[in-house]
């Protein structure tokens, strides 16, 4: 037996694991200053502060039930390996349950280290001891996601039998309204700006159950439980804790049969349906507009123009790209039309200062997603077909910035438009929206940069599913450092927008050339996130293939 | 015109490629053969700018392939073993996608693609995605994308994989005739009924090592000493 130590492998992984480390600590202390913050500082008590994880946690899992449902489209009904596995004598729930787990615990595997970080910092704010996070995370945190991958999934399921019937574009705007409604409802029957102001009459007295305030729909939903057990663990009423969790698990438990039972009914013959389906939708997708048609001139260089227009009829061709990205601005659009009207009636200015930031970060997440899932695999996405660009005349870093500058432009765009919609109710904070805006331009040409030069460093001509491809480990990497770069900003423009703040509220000169230092910084520190991803990208993309 | 000298091309500790030199020169036919693994598609890899050498130069119609890699990989087409297409695209979309990575003007790929869809008899396929291409259908596309740009050197790996009869003799004729026209080909293949009927010299080569190179007319004298078939010189000389 020969040992063999492959230098590159070895710095991958310590790399792999620093990063992930300084995630884990990073998530840990951000939770537990939060916690300390929002209860010490701010002082919205424990009422509102799991209210407010209740509503993270709705967001939570509609997060992981779009991921479960795309991912497992792609791998049920897509996939090669599915069909392959078909065409031997295995049962075919054996594989429907074989890849329903896979792509669980294939993409949750971040979002498992980021909930137990969190949940570490929060709980650690409490002084609970070491067995509640073992209960937590396996009693209550896996079986919560767990309920939202099996709920996603009954709904492929049942969609993928409806499409047979169904005109394929009614039912995904179908998805699309299910979804956008569902976020719609749940934040006006809930209504965070009413229930801070009904729970702000009762100060000091806000450590106190206002149950009566809740919703009763709140009672039907999953994410609402868990904050009941959180909340009534740290008040220290077990019995409710113990009848919350047995309502988890015994949903999950119940979302899981009637998967099985869904799976052994529908998975065979939607996938047989799949097959045909497959060129029902080349023909009803047919874009067949002349405008970006190869034949026609353009003012751009031939090689330019070449990428520009393959780039662009792949993407169009493959609907679920663009479907995706079309539900993923469907979210966009419901966060900016409840932020811009969105007044708390807030005076303190440090937690206007933690409102502003939460929602400016947010912008920047929302930005860092949808690179991560259509700006990482764009070079992987060349498949194998890479061999026509690696033999032609043309140089790697042509490729590279070409395709970079495709998906540079909408998405800066998408995040400048983020941030002049969100500075709305900040409008006459002159100059305050100005600079957290062009910020934003730096910020998201920063993280496009990050994920695409990444993504051509990890890349994977082998991997035809750019989900998986954002799912991978070099993606969750990057992931985590985008999530880095996104602290470091709130920590960059914190004092300065709680000067602004401060101003108001104490009537004091404002110190505004604080917030062009700090835009300073955060051009600067943009630039070098930048330079440092497309140096590695275009070095890497001179790798054999 | 081609000239390998002292090619090596490592993975790790396997050399695949090993101090390999030859030359093939304009207008020649030069057919190479070897078993499973021996290099071959290594080989054509680091001709067309896929793989970088470990050491040794390749240069191609006088340009360094490393040093000069633009004007190189211009005056070459290039036929990989496996035809991939983007799927989405259709024939004539990924023809003309090719063509402008050339820096072909429209009106001359217009011209050739007209010409080679009908010459490989490609028909109305080339308006159909490449999603729905047989494996035939996707190697003549390919074939003729390697044409469209009229390089003065053809590098092939594997050229008839996939092909029926009638595709596999237009293509054979195509070749010949491009070689007679003072196109370099410089093809990797199988199949020695093809080598022994179009190329005008044949190199074998056996874990990355070039142990046989010679005319066609040199390799009639070699078969005399087996049982007068090419497949025995090749057996033997592969041992």
């Amino acid at each position: 037996m020969t040992f063999s130590l492959n230098v590159q492998s070895l710095i991958k992984n310590v790399g792999s694991f620093i990063v992930f480390g300084s995630f884990a600590v990073g998530a840990f202390f951000f939770s537990r200053f939060l916690t300390a913050y929002l209860l010490e500082d701010v002082k919205i008590g424990l009422f509102l502060f799991h209210r407010f994880m209740s509503m993270l946690l709705f967001v939570f899992f509609i997060t992981i039930s779009l991921g479960n449902m795309v991912v497992s489209y792609s791998t049920l009904y897509r996939s090669p390996e599915v069909h392959f596995m078909l065409t031997r004598p295995i049962p075919h729930l054996t594989i429907f349950i074989i890849k329903f787990l896979d792509n669980f615990f294939y993409s949750s595997g971040t979002l498992f280290l980021a909930g137990f970080s969190v949940l570490l910092g929060y709980g650690s704010y409490f002084g609970f001891p070491w067995h509640f996070y073992l209960w937590v995370m396996l009693g209550v945190l896996v079986p919560f996601m767990f309920l939202a991958g099996c709920t996603a999934v009954i709904i492929l399921l049942v969609l993928m039998k409806l499409a047979s019937k169904i005109n394929f574009k009614m039912l995904i705007g179908l998805l699309a309204l299910f979804y956008v409604v569902q976020i719609y409802l749940y934040f006006h029957l809930t209504s965070p700006i009413d229930l801070v102001r009904e729970v702000m009459r009762y100060y000091p007295n806000v450590n106190l159950y206002f149950g009566q305030l809740d919703p009763p729909v709140s009672n039907y939903l999953p994410n609402f439980w868990i904050s009941q057990i959180f909340f009534f663990y740290a008040t220290g009423n077990q019995t409710a804790v113990a009848g919350y969790c047995a309502l988890l698990l015994l949903s999950t438990a119940a979302a899981f049969i009637a998967l099985v039972v869904a799976g052994d009914r529908l998975f065979y013959s939607t996938w047989i349906t799949s097959l045909t389906f497959k060129s029902f939708s080349i023909k009803k997708f047919e874009f067949t507009g002349t405008l970006f048609s190869f034949e026609k001139r353009s003012h751009f260089s031939p090689q330019n123009e070449s990428i520009l227009k393959k780039e662009y009829w792949q993407f169009l061709r493959e609907p679920s790209q663009w479907i995706h990205l079309v539900v993923m601005l469907l979210l966009v659009c419901t966060f900016l039309s409840s932020v811009t009207s969105m007044d708390f009636g807030l005076q303190d200015p440090k937690l206007r200062t933690a409102v502003y930031l939460v929602v400016y970060i947010f912008d920047a997440f929302l930005i860092t997603s949808i690179a991560l899932r259509f700006a990482f695999p764009m070079m992987s996405l060349e498949g194998d077909a890479y061999w026509t660009v690696r033999s032609s005349p043309l140089s790697a870093s042509k490729v590279y910035w070409t395709k970079f500058l495709i998906v540079l432009v909408p998405f800066t765009l998408i995040g400048l438009a983020l941030a002049v919609l969100s500075n709305i109710p900040y409008i006459l904070l002159s100059p305050l929206p100005q600079v957290t805006t062009a910020g934003m331009g730096f910020i998201a040409a920063a993280l496009v940069s990050l994920n695409f030069g990444l993504g051509s460093y990890f890349v994977n001509y082998d991997e035809k599913n750019p989900i998986r491809i954002a799912s991978s480990q070099g993606a969750t990497l990057t992931f985590l450092l985008s999530i880095v770069f996104l602290v470091v900003l709130v920590i960059v423009f914190f004092f300065p927008i709680l000067a602004v703040f401060n101003s108001i509220y104490y009537e004091i000169p404002k110190k505004i050339s604080w917030l062009y230092y700090a835009l300073a910084v955060i051009a600067f520190l943009s630039a070098v996130v930048g330079a440092v991803s497309h140096s590695i990208g275009v070095k890497a993309l001179s790798r054999d293939v | 015109m081609i000239v390998l000298q002292n090619l090596t091309k490592k993975f790790g500790s396997f050399v695949a490629v090993d101090n390999l030199s030859l030359t093939v020169p304009q207008g020649e036919f030069f057919g190479f053969l070897g078993p499973n693994g021996a290099g071959k598609t290594t080989t054509i890899k680091m001709m067309t700018g896929l793989f970088t050498p470990s050491s040794g130069s390749i240069v191609v119609n006088g340009f360094d392939v490393q040093n000069q890699a633009l004007e190189a990989k211009a005056s070459i087409g290039y036929i990989p073993d496996q035809p991939f297409l983007y799927d989405k695209l259709t024939g004539r979309e990924f023809l003309y996608y090719i063509g402008g990575l050339f820096n072909m003007p429209k009106k001359k790929i217009q011209e050739r693609v007209k010409e080679l869809v009908e010459h490989f008899e490609i028909g109305d396929w080339v308006d159909k995605r490449t999603e729905e291409y047989s494996q035939g259908m996707r190697q003549r596309v390919t074939i003729t994308a390697a044409f469209l740009h009229d390089p003065k050197t053809i590098i092939i790996d594997e050229p008839m994989v996939g092909l029926d009869p009638r595709s596999a003799r237009i293509i054979k004729d195509s070749l010949k005739q491009k070689s007679l026209e003072g196109v370099s080909i410089f093809m990797s293949t199988h199949s020695l009924e093809m080598v022994e009927e179009l190329c005008d010299r044949i190199g074998i080569i056996k874990d990355g090592k070039l142990i046989f190179i010679d005319t066609k007319e040199n390799l009639h004298h070699h078969k005399s000493n087996y049982d007068g078939k090419l497949e025995s010189v090749f057996l033997e000389l592969t041992k």
